[in-house]
């Protein structure tokens, strides 16, 4: 029996006037990972940013349930909280504040939910150096200001490295390998495949099959238009990059 | 005003040499009298509600004060304004006298009294030499290079409500010394307590000398906290000064440094955190009088609630004063739709070859950065400290002595509600 993690029923959203989400429906079950493909526009940002809670984009109609829980009356902290990860595909800088930090505030702050006792600073320190070194990320990456300067595959281990702390139990990946090239796209899926235990659930939002020769999922799902067209497993994924997303566009 | 004045019984009046400076002082603020917006000085910063008569002249107390500094120092005490006999000795070539001793029995040292500090369109510092008695006289040795800062800590103690107190201290760096100097300005019990507090610092650097300067005004929020640092400063001195502004209805920290030969540098920082619907004023005026002078100033500001920042920055450079270098920075966060934020840069050029710079920017909290915190299961108020910690600490990491910094920045770091 499978049991669902996340449920999305009939969702319509939108920013300012413009309708994005037009009747999307998904369902993702414990342990699965889903792709999400679709061209540009399709309205895929929206759903990652609707699913975190981001100001800006409201909710006209449609439910949202995460862990049976009414996920949009949760503010952005408290869905991180009950186990929401987003890797964003354009990680913000934040000059000033350092990369340990941060991580730290934001372990802590889940720990915390988790009636965890909080992490010390030598606790999180080797925590780091254990989690680090699978990621290539080093004492002096995570002593620089946060994502201030870093490279774009920096950008994207960083992300990667604080889906592997914050161990979330559901995590969306909006186009995990943009901007990286091909060693950096093998270090970054290792870190996502390390990550998929059975239990987690992921969503892999991308324009291009490329990421999905690393990690492989269960289910393809043909996003247009502000919803999902089509649906299927791993070979759908081929079979749009054969064709060309314009065949599914039509089909609606 | 005058009532006040009669009724009170200061030290040394049958000292004429102080009893002239007092009635000098006095004559100048009845003619100047409370700064209106009509001033230009005081064009943003207004005074409506300050009014001399509604505060009583401060008396001596047997209070002592209970405010602990988290770093080693040479502790300086005064309470409500007025002197506590020093706790710890000194080392040799470092001298700390309050300031009626002073005045009363060395007088060769009358020539650091109320030079550079000059009362003409500073009503305060007329005022402030009205009522001249308490303060400290602080003198460093030629070459004495002071490890341990030096810390004035004015307390204002409970039942303060409605008290006026005068500071004047005076710093003497002789040639080649060095020292730390911090100032805290802080209260205890009611945080309402409305004082008025009028401080004038004379500061004087040497050749080579260099002197670093950091003050904490922490006052209780209806506090009217009114400062005035003067500063003359000889052949490569360095003066380096940050203050930090938390608290207070009205606090304005005037800085006035005069580089007066070659190879003066002096760095001016602040960083101002309000609330409510206090009025917090930077206002500086670096005269560069010689060729060959420095001067750097970076001012930051979190504005919440209703209240307003004022920031007026001068850089005068003197015809004949080439070579010279003046940039000023002034930036401010405003939390709020109410808060305000006033900014008046000036520069008075009259020579050629020199490099001078101004720049002012607001903003808000970015809401992409705000929300990718959140994203992390940080609570909104954490992510919003963070990130005004952050902001801060480009100015507050510009402190010279780490123990200092760190304490500087857990204070603006606490949130006072």
């Amino acid at each position: 029996m499978k049991t669902p993690l996340l449920e999305i029923e009939d969702l319509h959203a939108r920013v300012q006037d413009k309708e994005i989400i037009k009747g999307f429906n998904l369902i993702i079950n414990e342990g699965e990972v889903h792709a999400l493909m679709g061209p540009n526009g399709a309205g895929k940002s929206t759903l990652s940013n609707v699913l975190c809670g981001k100001d800006g984009y409201e909710v006209t109609s449609g439910t949202i349930r995460f862990k049976g829980k009414d996920l949009l009356s949760l503010e952005p902290e408290e869905r991180a909280r009950e186990g929401i990860f987003l890797a964003m595909q354009y990680p913000v800088e934040i000059p000033g504040v350092p990369t340990s930090t941060f991580l730290k505030h934001a372990v802590n702050s889940i720990r915390k939910h988790q009636n965890l006792p909080e992490l010390d600073t030598m606790e999180f320190i080797k925590m780091m150096r254990e989690e680090g070194r699978k990621l290539g990320v080093d004492a002096d990456m995570i002593k620089r200001p946060l994502n201030v300067g870093f490279s774009g595959g920096e950008k994207k281990r960083l992300e990667t490295l604080q889906m592997s702390i914050l161990k979330p139990s559901f995590a969306i990946l909006d186009e995990a390998d943009s901007g990286l090239d091909i060693d950096a796209l093998k270090v970054v899926s290792e870190g996502i495949n390390s990550l998929r235990d059975g239990q987690r659930s992921m969503l892999v939002i991308t324009h291009y099959q490329r990421l999905l020769n690393y990690v492989v999922p269960d289910y393809v799902h043909v996003y247009a238009d502000g919803k999902i067209v089509k649906s299927g497993d791993k070979n759908l994924a081929l079979e749009l990059e054969e064709k060309g997303y314009a065949e599914f566009v039509k089909e609606k | 005003m005058s009532d006040l004045l009669q009724n009170i019984k200061l030290i040394g009046d049958q000292n004429t040499w102080i009893s002239n400076l007092r009635s000098v002082g006095y004559k100048s603020f009845e003619q100047q009298g409370i700064p209106s917006p009509k001033n230009e000085a005081w064009k943003y910063t207004k005074l409506r509600d300050l009014k001399v008569d509604d505060f009583v002249i401060s008396q001596p107390t047997n209070a002592s004060s209970e405010i602990t500094l988290p770093f080693d120092c040479y502790r300086i005490c005064f309470n409500n304004g007025w002197f506590n006999p020093l706790s710890s000795n000194l080392p040799q070539g470092v001298e700390v006298l309050p300031l009626i001793e002073v005045i009363i029995m060395r007088p060769e040292l009358h020539k650091y009294i109320s030079k550079v500090a000059d009362i003409d369109s500073h009503p305060f510092v007329a005022l402030n030499q009205a009522y001249l008695q308490e303060g400290v006289f602080i003198r460093i040795d030629k070459n004495v290079d002071l490890k341990r800062p030096l810390a004035i800590v004015n307390h204002t103690s409970s039942g303060s409500d409605n008290l006026f107190f005068n500071l004047r201290n005076i710093i003497v760096l002789e040639a080649g010394s060095s020292a730390t100097l911090v100032e805290y300005y802080g209260y205890e019990g009611d945080k309402k307590s409305r004082y008025f507090a009028n401080i004038v610092n004379e500061i004087y650097l040497k050749s080579g000398s260099r002197l670093n300067h950091c003050k904490v005004q922490d006052d209780a929020y209806k506090a009217n906290h009114i400062a005035f640092n003067a500063v003359s400063q000889k052949q490569a001195s360095c003066y380096k000064s940050f203050c930090l502004q938390r608290g207070a209805n009205i606090g304005r920290n005037e800085t006035l440094v005069n580089l007066e030969e070659q190879e003066a540098e002096a760095e001016v920082n602040a960083a101002y955190i309000m609330d409510g619907w206090a009025t917090l004023d930077t206002t500086t005026d670096i005269k560069h009088l010689s060729p060959y002078t420095y001067s750097h100033q970076l001012i930051k500001g979190v504005i919440g609630g209703d209240a307003k920042g004022v920031f007026q920055g001068k850089i005068h450079i003197a015809q004949g004063a080439v070579k010279t270098e003046g940039n000023q920075l002034h930036k401010a966060m405003l939390l709020s739709d109410g808060a305000e934020v006033d900014v008046k840069p000036e520069l008075e050029i009259y020579a050629d070859d020199v490099k001078c710079s101004h720049g002012a920017a607001s903003g808000e909290l970015d809401e992409e950065q705000l929300f990718y915190m959140r994203s992390r299961g940080i609570d909104l108020e954490d992510a919003r400290q963070l990130l005004i910690d952050a902001y801060l600490n480009e100015v507050t990491t510009k402190i010279d002595n780490e123990k200092v910094s760190q304490w500087i920045k857990l204070i603006a770091q606490e949130n006072r509600k």
